[in-house]
């Protein structure tokens, strides 16, 4: 962890002390953000501790807890939720056995939500790492599902 | 190669997410096929369309499969694109490109008219750019439909640099997706509207803040920028005017333009209290411009066009075109540019085509997560923001859903308070608490357990939220709530404990 943070902070120490990026750069390269680590970024950036961990919970997308080797989100946004993204989300939480927020048991699928892709036009709409799906059907989750197996 | 057939092919997130990622593999290694992957014109009902050029401009097949290839390479069953009613009944000026032009060809973005406008903005004094901005009448596209000049009047006279100009690409209402289309179809329009704003209020730097949500288009835009510094075209009188992709981190307020300032800063996005405007102190405390992508997009053309020409569309208060984004259950969601002043019903009529398959229409929604619910009988208003105003209701930013007869209206209400609560920043007090108690009210009626008191107290809360909140986030939130309750009080009462 140490020589990841000293690499970021050589990487944006040209500008102010940008405590988002930094976060951001380390959970791009570790996947998450260790709470552990909160004490040297504070020190790397000429920062308090709380300052850090001020910034790292007020963002959805910053995670403290190594997510699984699958992130899957769902769509929430209104566009998702007039086609029935309830059900698609419902359908996921029945085949992983897992809740909004949580990870299956063998650590391969974390099960999230999120507002809005862009991808009204085009959906209810599943996000499962980088791939996106569109007009996804509660029974078509089964076959998504499987792609990452 | 010289026998292959050209076809064009979107690659746009939502074309590819509707199925133009799966032809573009299987055809990929064909010899006979060069495909060219293009911006979406938006007709996402259509989409994944596969285009060919024809001596009477491009000719389209839409809902493509893979094994429909042979016939469009015969040339049989193909439909004119300038007789596709949905996109030949609009009037496109910001979207023109949309559908045309490869994303990242700043020759063919040339060829179309670009750059003439920097080229104009060259031209004129700062002073005389901001004039022609007065006389467009352009107003603000991301939500707050503030008049462009007027901001960059403040800016410009702001004592104390450097300047900085923000295009605010965090595009956080659920339903709209215009300003990803332009990142990632046609970027250059967006770097040459920060560009003639940089010029007229004298910055030196510029950023885009993208949501997370949108990598595709933070990848698009980096390229353009990488392409336009090779072009030499991220210079303002011999000075460089570097521009930076900054990237969010899932936050809906970080969209309000304080907040998404802090976020800039790296700090936590909390609303700042105004005065002082951003344009007189914003990132760093200096002046500084955040506007939306769209009203970025839509400069160039005010600029090459004139201003007295964009002052020539729309309607008194509200002039030029408006990028509407269809969605929810109508039968044609897409991208939808307009002049201002249709009906909510001619727009879901003429170019939503009513409603999708075994649907019955119910309510629709514009503006957004904190925009206001129409009923049947309230589609008679005037697309614009005057109109929008007097019914208590906003445009946003030109997101309209649509939801069907197997709407549940308490859960919907519930959805949105939850949203609310979930996304407050959490600085003042009638939002921070207000949303919190609204939801609980919301889950209690859901349950089963609410009573006629709890109607009345939701009132009193969303009265008390509107007026007392710092930011729009708090003052709009109780509109869609109020506005279901509203218009289907049935659902509502019918859940009530007696
Ligand atoms: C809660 C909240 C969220 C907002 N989200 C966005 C957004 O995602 N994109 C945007 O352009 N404006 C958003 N705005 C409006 C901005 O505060 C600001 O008015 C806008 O960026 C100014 O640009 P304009 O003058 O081009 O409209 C939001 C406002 C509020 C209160
Ligand atoms: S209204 Fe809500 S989001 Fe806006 S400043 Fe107050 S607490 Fe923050
Ligand atoms: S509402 Fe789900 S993609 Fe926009």
């Amino acid at each position: 962890m140490h020589e990841q943070v000293e690499k970021i902070h050589r990487q944006v120490r040209s500008e102010p002390p940008n405590i988002l990026k930094t976060l951001l750069a380390l959970q791009e390269q570790v996947g998450h953000v260790p709470v552990e680590a909160i004490p040297e970024i504070a020190h790397s950036l000429g920062t308090t501790t709380a300052h850090i961990a001020g910034v790292l919970s007020y963002y959805p997308d910053l995670r403290v807890a190594a997510p699984g080797r699958h992130i899957i989100r769902v769509c929430m946004g209104e566009s998702c939720y007039a086609n029935g993204c309830g059900r698609v989300l419902r359908a996921l939480q029945d085949r992983l056995r897992t809740d909004v927020g949580e990870t299956t048991s063998g650590g391969k699928f974390t099960l999230d939500t999120m507002s809005c892709a862009g991808n009204c036009a085009v959906s209810p709409t599943v996000l499962i790492d980088r791939d996106l799906y569109g007009r996804v059907l509660p029974s078509e989750v089964e076959t998504m599902l499987e792609r990452y197996r | 190669m010289s026998s292959a057939t050209r076809l064009y092919l979107s690659n746009d997130t939502s074309a590819r997410a509707a199925g133009a990622g799966l032809l573009a593999d299987a055809w990929a290694a064909r010899p006979d096929v060069q495909l060219i992957r293009l911006s979406s014109r938006g007709a996402f009902f259509l989409e994944p369309m596969v285009e060919r050029d024809s001596p009477d401009g491009r000719v389209a097949w839409c809902n493509v499969q893979p094994e429909d290839l042979p016939s469009i390479l015969a040339g049989t069953g193909g439909t004119p694109v300038r007789s596709i009613p949905f996109l030949a009944n609009q009037t496109r000026f910001t979207c023109a490109n949309f559908g045309e032009t490869e994303p990242l060809a700043l020759d063919e973005y040339q060829a179309r008219g670009g750059l003439k406008g920097l080229e104009e903005a060259f031209r004129l004094t700062p002073d005389a750019i901001i004039e022609e901005l007065r006389v467009s009448q352009l107003r603000g596209r991301g939500g707050a439909a503030f008049p462009v000049w007027n901001k960059w009047k403040v800016a410009q006279q702001a004592k104390g640099g450097p300047k900085y100009v923000v295009a605010n690409a965090d595009e956080g209402d659920a339903g709209t997706y215009c300003d990803r289309m332009i990142l990632e179809g046609d970027p250059f329009r967006l770097l040459e509207g920060m560009l003639i704003c940089a010029r007229a209020i004298g910055a030196s730097r510029g950023y885009v803040y993208c949501r997370q949500e949108y990598p595709a288009a933070a990848v698009t835009l980096r390229a353009a920028i990488q392409k336009a510094d090779e072009a030499e075209l991220l210079e303002l009188d011999g000075e460089p005017f570097p521009i930076e992709v900054v990237q969010g981190a899932g936050s809906y307020v970080c969209g309000e333009e304080t907040a998404l300032l802090e976020s800039l800063e790296g700090k936590r996005g909390v609303v700042r209290a105004r005065p002082p405007y951003p344009a007189q102190a914003g990132l760093f405390g200096r002046p500084t411009i955040v506007s939306n992508v769209l009203t970025f997009a839509t400069i160039p053309q005010i600029l090459s066009r004139g201003g007295a020409w964009h002052a020539s569309l729309g309607t008194e208060q509200s002039r030029g075109t408006i990028a509407l984004q269809l969605g929810g259950r109508v039968k044609h969601p897409g991208l939808v540019e307009v002049p201002f002043g249709l009906s909510l019903r001619q727009v879901l009529e003429q170019f939503g085509g009513g409603m999708a398959p075994g649907s019955r229409f119910k309510a629709v929604q514009v503006g957004g997560p904190l925009g206001s619910l129409f009923p049947a009988d309230g589609l008679d208003l005037p697309i614009c923001y005057d109109a929008f105003a007097k019914a208590g209701a906003v445009l946003g930013h030109g997101g309209i859903v649509v939801y069907d007869h197997e709407t549940d209206m308490v859960d919907l209400a519930r959805h949105f308070m939850a949203f609310t609560a979930d996304e407050s920043c959490g600085k003042c007090t009638p939002c921070r608490i207000g949303s919190v108690r609204g939801r609980e009210i919301l889950e209690r009626i859901q349950a089963g357990g609410g009573t006629v008191e709890d109607l009345t107290l939701l009132d009193d809360l969303g009265e008390t939220m509107k007026l007392a909140s710092l930011c729009a986030l708090g003052g709009r939130a109780p509109y869609p709530v109020l506005t279901a309750i509203e218009h289907f009080p049935v659902e509502f009462r019918s859940k009530l404990r007696t």
